[in-house]
């Protein structure tokens, strides 16, 4: 028997938070050249790094944007206990993902996710499947400003 | 239709206008290891080809990420300053896989003029695979800015 996903509707996803690391925008820049936004070599001074993308002194791109989003809502639901899905023998995919940028992203800044689900609908392709819309925030924790607001659907096919 | 040229100035867009083709690849499976680390996502669909045979797929999935990664890219290096983007919204509509090569292209739907003579254009974008088959459909605003104004005067010499 199916289970009723519309019983979801609204309900706020756990907080989280992701530091937008040298690291990890490194290893970006090494498969997505980016014109521009050339890799550093120095990842050991983290805090140095941090107090200079405070200054605006390194952005990462815009296409980084998409990956933030993506692992930070990953870290805000469960796909069990929020989504009623078992990810082990079911299949689920991305939908669609929408983004408003408020502001350019820091590389060194941790920023603040926030979510809710703001829809559930059923649709019928090949197979049928819900779709989940979830509805983010994501915010500079320290300075709480806006960076990023959007949607993220996820397909969870039946 | 004309095509706009990279970096343009407010005036010298109009609607309908493409945005210049741009070719990837091909997509190298070796690059899904440092994306899946990025993303804390070591779904064997990633990354072990047997796991996806097993599926019915003929090699691993690409990430969706890196798919859009490469069209944010694409649009915003047409612009002068890639965070001049305000908005984007994508559908994943088909998987790519090794070896795939990519094209990026787009298209004016809208421009909105703002008092100072720059403006916001809103454009489609795409992405396709070899095969023309579309992997990702969306659309993409960004600001726009205005020409600079010449402040060099041109003065003419009277025919001889």
């Amino acid at each position: 028997m199916d289970v009723d996903r519309r019983t979801l509707i609204g309900r706020a996803l756990r907080p989280a938070t992701y530091t937008v690391t040298e690291v990890d925008v490194n290893d970006f820049l090494g498969v997505v050249d980016e014109p521009g936004f050339a890799a550093t070599r120095n990842e050991s001074s983290s805090s140095e790094m941090t107090a200079s993308a405070k200054g605006g002194a390194r952005l990462a791109p815009p296409s980084f944007a998409p990956f933030v989003a993506v692992l930070g809502l990953l870290k805000t639901f469960d796909w069990q206990d929020d989504f009623l899905f078992d990810y082990r023998t079911g299949t689920a995919m991305f939908g669609e993902q929408s983004i408003e940028f408020h502001r350019p992203l820091r590389v060194g800044e941790s920023v603040a996710i926030s979510a809710a689900i703001s829809d559930v609908y059923e649709k019928q392709g090949k197979r049928r499947f819900d779709v989940i819309e979830v509805s983010f925030q994501i915010s500079g924790s320290e300075e709480g400003d806006r960076l990023m607001s959007g949607q993220q659907s996820y397909i969870l096919f039946k | 239709m004309k095509e706009a040229v990279s970096q343009p100035f407010f005036q010298d867009l109009a609607v309908g206008m493409r945005l210049p083709t741009v070719e990837l690849g091909p997509m190298d499976r070796f690059d899904y290891i440092p994306i899946a680390l990025i993303l804390r996502d070591t779904n064997p669909l990633h990354l072990d080809r047997v796991y996806a045979q097993e599926r019915g797929l003929p090699d691993v999935v690409q990430q969706g990420p890196l798919n859009q990664a490469y069209l944010y890219r694409y649009f915003t290096s047409w612009l002068h300053d890639p965070w001049d983007l305000i908005a984007t919204k994508m559908r994943f509509a088909a998987n790519v896989f090794p070896d795939d090569v990519l094209q990026c292209g787009g298209e004016i739907l809208e421009l909105v003029e703002a008092p100072a003579g720059s403006g916001v254009v809103n454009c489609a974008v795409w992405q396709r695979n070899q095969a023309g088959e579309t992997i990702l459909t969306g659309e993409a605003s960004a600001r726009i800015p205005s020409r600079p104004m010449s402040t060099s005067v041109t003065h003419t010499s009277p025919a001889p």
